[in-house]
Parts: structure tokens; sequence; C-alpha cells
């Protein structure tokens, strides 16, 4: 009886504490699941506000898509880089080392009879003819300034400094200041850009080492809308090409230019380019044939030139092939001459008249697989035309000037190359032949445009 | 009466109404865009082939011809054309297509750029300053690009402007629906190694890792110690293949792959490669050899 009443005591007072209990079981448990609710509800109000923050960092990181206040930095600009407002400017270093079977004396004397007496200049062992420094930028909307400044050991010389033309309409556009002639595509080309060591036989013939190379003058050229590429240009230089046109020193601008150009191409991977050219003007030049060794007389001629050329171009390019056909013929006719001897005072000795046409040609062709490449190339002078007489009497100067290129080259990248080239060459005509072996260095910093077709 | 049909003919066909906006773009795909917004009021000339290599276009006169004649040039930008685009502008003689004008669009101004190096040199090899160019391998980008691309269009042709902004909401809208597809391929989380920079906008998007790259510096073929270190880290980290173009030279890649027993996989690399016909089937064999 007694430990039925204490149990039920017991009971009694652990009901209500166990009710106490359960109720604050209870309540704890209410209060934890209101918490874990209370929480998730922050943890979903953090998530929310973290998808927000990414969303206003992609906002801002992103670009304003009609691109206006980022234009500056994600504009390529003209010639693509970022530096919009700096001129672009480039160096370009050209070394070469040369061996010849023949010795420095008499390479310096080098001529081709009948057509220069110039050499081209190369000596031997190490040359650095020149490092060229390339300056050019849009100047506005209206004009592309472009100057070429070859740099020497004895200085800084202008080759060319001139603006184009870009806003003028039916596809027209003027070239003015002092600039290569562009009456054929070598005559345009700077030396590194060359497809080997030095020009043709029969430009070094005319115009000289250089071709026609930097005059002042102005240049005028339409490319008229049509199925196939088409250029018409002419050129009005002041002439100072000592070879072709020379200075009077009362003279204006003598020396005229015109040129068409047209080119389809034969696929989808190749491309025809045909270009006739003429140069025209009057003469003065003591370039041609050299002073008498004996008297030191020398020999000036005075008269109108022309010069016609016709440039072919084949290239094909496909995966890691590439391969480019060129040739062109060259005639030169000088009509209305005089060729007069003047001796060390300066003084008339004879006068006699003086008609000249010769011609020459060259053809080559290059192969390149990826990084390499390999050429051949073969100059001829005289082909059809071979007169040349003073007071009506044809000079004879020996046999044709030939000769034949052969090069290969390396691009380790397309900033620098290395080119090995052997020339046999028969152009000094008096039997004495010229072995040349020639390496080449190029080696290009800054931004550089890239060279047309 | 005759007289006056003829008339009416000649008239007509003077109208401008039915002037097709003649576009050039540089490469397929921008050329494949222009299709996609502009479809029969655009007269389309595309200027690179799909068999060429787009860092080695030399600029031919046949594409100064073209340019000469169009009425908006489009190009990808961030200095992928600077062999051939400043010469090809110049050249043409076209003011309308000259930079600053609406005839003149870079699609590269939409784009959310990837890796813009922070001290470009060229003795890192031939990078590009302003970032990775090969942005239309990135959906989210070119729907970006073809609102961008209507706009300019829109400029252009003003007549047509609604036309211009429909044709590029309705593209969005595929893309968008292609990206579910595409999310569902599982490309996430796997590890390529790639023979160029080509594939960084489409590791972004798909999250896929890209470990190691067979050009040591862009533009520059591997030397042997880097194609033996490539050999190795490919078998530690276990990549699941070598990604590669048909324009690049296969010899390495091949190489590779014989030393590691991974797959070499050709991914197209733009419109036209394979039997791709437009961006979204060009996407859905990119997808696809990845997979």
């Amino acid at each position: 009886m007694r430990t039925l009443i204490r149990a039920a005591l017991f009971g009694a007072v652990l009901l209500p504490l166990s009710a106490v209990a359960a109720d604050d079981l209870d309540l704890r448990l209410k209060k934890l699941d209101a918490e874990v609710s209370r929480q998730a509800e922050t943890i979903s109000n953090q998530q929310q506000t973290i998808n927000e923050m990414k969303e206003l960092l992609k906002k801002s990181q992103s670009a304003n898509p009609a691109g206006t206040e980022d234009n500056s930095t994600k504009n390529t600009g003209f010639f693509g880089g970022s530096l919009l407002n700096n001129p672009y400017i480039s160096l370009i270093l050209d070394a070469k080392g040369y061996i010849s079977n023949q010795k420095n004396s008499q390479l310096s004397e080098r001529g081709i009879a009948g057509y220069t007496t110039e050499a081209p200049g190369l000596r031997n062992g190490f040359n650095v003819d020149a490092a060229e420094l390339l300056i050019f930028a849009p100047v506005d909307p209206y004009f592309n300034l472009y100057t070429n400044i070859p740099v020497t050991s004895d200085g800084a010389a202008l080759e060319e400094a001139y603006v184009i033309t870009t806003n003028l309409p039916a596809g027209l556009q003027i070239k003015g200041g002092r600039f290569k002639s562009n009456a054929s595509r070598l005559n345009g080309q700077h030396p590194h850009a060359w497809d080997f060591a030095e020009l043709p036989l029969a430009y070094r013939s005319f115009l000289g080492p250089e071709a026609l190379g930097g005059d002042n003058g102005i240049q005028l050229t339409w490319m008229p809308e049509a199925p196939v590429y088409t250029l018409l240009g002419f050129e009005a230089l002041q002439g100072s090409n000592p070879l072709l046109f020379g200075d009077d020193g009362n003279w204006g601008p003598h020396a005229f230019t015109a040129f068409a150009r047209v080119s389809f191409d034969t696929g989808d991977d190749s491309t025809f380019y045909l270009s006739p050219w003429a140069m025209f003007g009057n003469t003065k030049t003591t370039g041609i044939l050299p002073t008498d060794p004996i008297t030191g007389n020398s020999f000036e001629m005075r008269g109108f030139s022309t010069l016609y050329g016709m440039e072919a171009v084949w290239k094909w390019k496909s995966g890691h092939q590439k391969l480019t056909l060129q040739g062109e013929y060259l005639y030169l006719k000088q009509s209305d001459a005089t060729l007069s001897e003047i001796d060390t005072n300066s003084a008339l000795v004879l006068s006699e008249t003086f008609k000249r046409s010769q011609d020459g040609a060259y053809l080559q062709a290059i192969y390149g697989y990826d990084r390499i490449s390999a050429g051949l190339r073969y100059d001829r002078m005289e082909i059809f035309a071979d007169t040349f007489e003073r007071g009506g009497v044809k000079q004879s100067f020996g046999s044709k000037p030939w000769r034949v290129s052969a090069m290969t080259e390396y691009k380790f990248t397309e900033f620098s190359r290395i080119r090995a080239q052997f020339n046999h060459d028969r152009s000094e005509r008096d039997g004495r032949v010229n072995n040349e072996g020639i390496l080449q260095f190029t080696f290009t910093i800054g931004a550089h445009g890239a060279h047309p077709f | 009466m005759q007289k006056i049909i003829v008339m009416l003919c000649i008239l007509m066909m003077a109208s401008p109404a039915f002037a097709a906006v003649k576009v050039v773009a540089t490469l397929p795909w921008i050329g494949s865009l222009a299709k996609e917004i502009g479809k029969d009021k655009v007269d389309i000339t595309t200027l690179v082939k799909i068999s060429q290599d787009p860092h080695s276009i030399e600029a031919k006169p046949s594409m100064i011809a073209a340019a000469r004649r169009a009425d908006i040039l489009m190009y990808n930008g961030l200095d992928l054309e600077v062999g051939y685009l400043p010469i090809l502008m110049e050249a043409a003689k076209n003011p309308a297509i000259n930079p600053g004008n609406v005839g003149n669009l870079n699609c590269s101004i939409f784009v959310d750029v990837l890796e813009k190096p922070a001290a470009p040199c060229r003795c890192n090899g031939d990078v590009h300053p302003l970032g990775n160019p090969h942005y239309h391998l990135s959906p989210s980008n070119m729907k970006k690009v073809a609102t961008g691309m209507a706009g300019q269009l829109a400029k252009v042709d003003q007549a047509h402007a609604d036309f211009y902004r429909q044709n590029a909401q309705q593209f969005n809208a595929k893309v968008d629906a292609k990206l579910k597809e595409w999310h569902n391929r599982k490309l996430k989380g796997k590890k390529f190694t790639a023979q160029h920079k080509y594939f960084e906008y489409l590791a972004k998007e798909f999250e896929f890792t890209i470990l190691g790259y067979l050009e040591e510096k862009p533009g520059i073929p591997p030397s042997s110690a880097h194609v033996q270190a490539l050999i190795y880290s490919i078998n530690k980290l276990k990549s699941d293949a070598i990604l590669t173009t048909e324009y690049h030279n296969q010899t390495i890649p091949r190489f590779i792959s014989s030393k590691t027993n991974i797959k070499r996989t050709v991914v197209p690399h733009d419109v036209g490669a394979g039997a791709t016909k437009d961006w979204f089937t060009m996407m859905d064999s990119v997808i696809k050899a990845l997979e």
C-alpha cells in the first residue's frame, strides 16, 4: 500500500515534471525549428545577395555593347595595336655577310658596260647598309602618313615621307610627298621585302641598285568599281634618280610615270597579276659611261628617256606550301640625245648624237613550305634590243650580261629571317665572272604593316 | 503601252529598296552570322577561305576589289587580321569602310575579351596584345556579337532595322535553346591539351580545362624538349585528348598521340570546316569532337 502511494506520489510529482519536461522539450523543439527556419531564410537571403553581387560584377566587367567609352582600348586601331594616339614605329635591320671571288678593289668598280658605272656596294666581309626606321600613323580621318628613314653610319636619309588620302570618292587616291614610285612592284618595295638580296639586273642597269628610289612628287591612282581588280596610276616626280633622269639645276619636275594593274584569282588559292608601266622624262646623267681612265674625262648624256615595263606575277598558296612565279621585261629608249665628253676643267671636248634602245628581263620562281623557301632567278639583258650608238656608230661592249641566282631562306618567326644566296654573275661583259655568296639576316622590331601583294 | 512597261521595269530595277547591302566579311563565321541576320537583304562576300590559316593571310587584289564595292566591312578584330586588314582598308579607296564609319564593324567591341596580357612582348612569341581573338567559339559572346551586328546593319540600312533586330533575336533564342543541349553533353571537368590557344572561350563557357599547349609560345612550333615535357605531363595529368585544327601541321600532334595513347581530335575551327554549313552545325561538330 505504501509503495503504491509512494509510486503514485512519485508519479504525481513526475507527471507535472514530465509534463513540464515534455512541454520544455516541445518548446525547445519548437524553438529549434524556428531557429532553423530563420537560419534557412538568412542563408537564402545571403545567397540571393551573393547572386546579385555576381550579376553586378559581371555587368561592370562586361563590355558596353555600344562600345562607346571603351573604344580606345578595344578598337584595334587602323594598324592593329592599341596605341591609337602614338605613331607606329618599327626598325628593320638588314645585315649581310658577303664573299666574292673578286677583291674589294675590283668590286668597287663593278659597273655594267653600256648601262651603269655604279657598283652595287657590297664588300667582302660584314655589311650593314642601313637600319630602316619606319614611322607611320593616320594623321586624321583624311590622311595617313608614312616615313621611311634609312639610318647608315653616315647619318640618316629621308627615303620616303608622304601622305595618302583616305576619303576621296569614286575610288580615287592621292599620294604626295617623297616616295618610291609604284610604277612597278619592285620600284615600290623596300630592300627588306625583296625576294633576293638585290634587285634584278634590268633594274640596276636602267635605274640603279635601289630602282627609281625615293623622289619628291605626287601620285594619283584610280581604282574603278570593276569585277576584277583594276588600278590606273600616274605620277609626276621631280626626277632626282641620277641614272635615268638626273638633275639639271634648272629643271622642275621632269620625271613622269603611268601604270595600270589588273589582277584576278585563278582559283581559291591562286592569283594572277599583270602590270604594264612606263617612265618618261628628260635625262641628264654621267652615270652611263665611266670616266676615261687616261684623260679623266666624263661623259654626260642629255636627252629624253622612256622606260617601258611589263610585269607578270602568279601566286599560289595552299596549306603549308606556296609558289610564286614572276617575270618582268624592261625596255629603254633614249632619243633626241647628245653625248658630251667633258674634261676635268668642265670644258666641253666633244659632243655627238646619241641613240639608245636596250632591253632586259628576269624570270624567278620561289617555292615555300611553312617557314622555309627556296628561289631561283635568271637575269638577262639585250634580248631583242641592243642599240647603243654614238655619233651614228654602234658601240659593242662584249657579251650580253646575264646572271643566275639561287637562294634559300628560313623564317624563325614573322620577325626574323636568314637567307643564303649564291649568284653566278656574268654582267660585267669583259669575261670577268663574279661568283658571290651572301648570308643575309633581317630583323624587325615594332609595329610593321604587312607588305602589299 | 510597251514603252510604259519598259520604263516601269527600269524604274523598279533602279529602286534603292531592291539593292542588297553589300557586306564584306573577313572570316567564314562572320559571313555566316551576317547571313543569319541579314538573310536576303544582304549580299555577302567572305574573304578568307575555310582552308586557310586565319593567322597567315595575305591581302590579295581580289579582296581589295571586293572591299572597294562594300557598304560594310565586318571583321574579327583583336589583331587577328592585322596582317592584311590595314592594307585592305587603305587600298580599297572606299571611305565608307574607313575606321570610325558605320561601314566599319569590328565585331570584338561587343565581346568579353579573355587573356589580355599585362605586358605584351614579342619575346613571348606572336602574342595578341588585345586578348585572345578566337571568341567565335563562345555562344555567350556570339549572342552579343549578333545583337551588335544587327545594330550596325541597322545603321547602314535603316529601312530594314527592325528586320535585322528580329533576326538577331531569333538567332539568340536559338543559341539559348542549343546551349541547354550542349551543356548536357558533359564537357565539364574534362582536361585537354591544345595545339594553339584557340579554345579558351570554349573552355570557359563549358567549364573544361586546358592543361598545356603544343606551341610553347604562340606561333612558334615546339622544341623537342617541350614535346617530351608535354608527353610526360599528359601521362601524369591524364589529359583526355589533344585538340588541334585542320590548318595546323599534324606531325607533332600525331607523334604525341602515339606516345601517350590519347586521341588527337581535329576540331572544326570555323564555319565550313568538315561538313558544317552554319555556326550551329559548326558548334555541334565542335561539341561532338570534344565529348
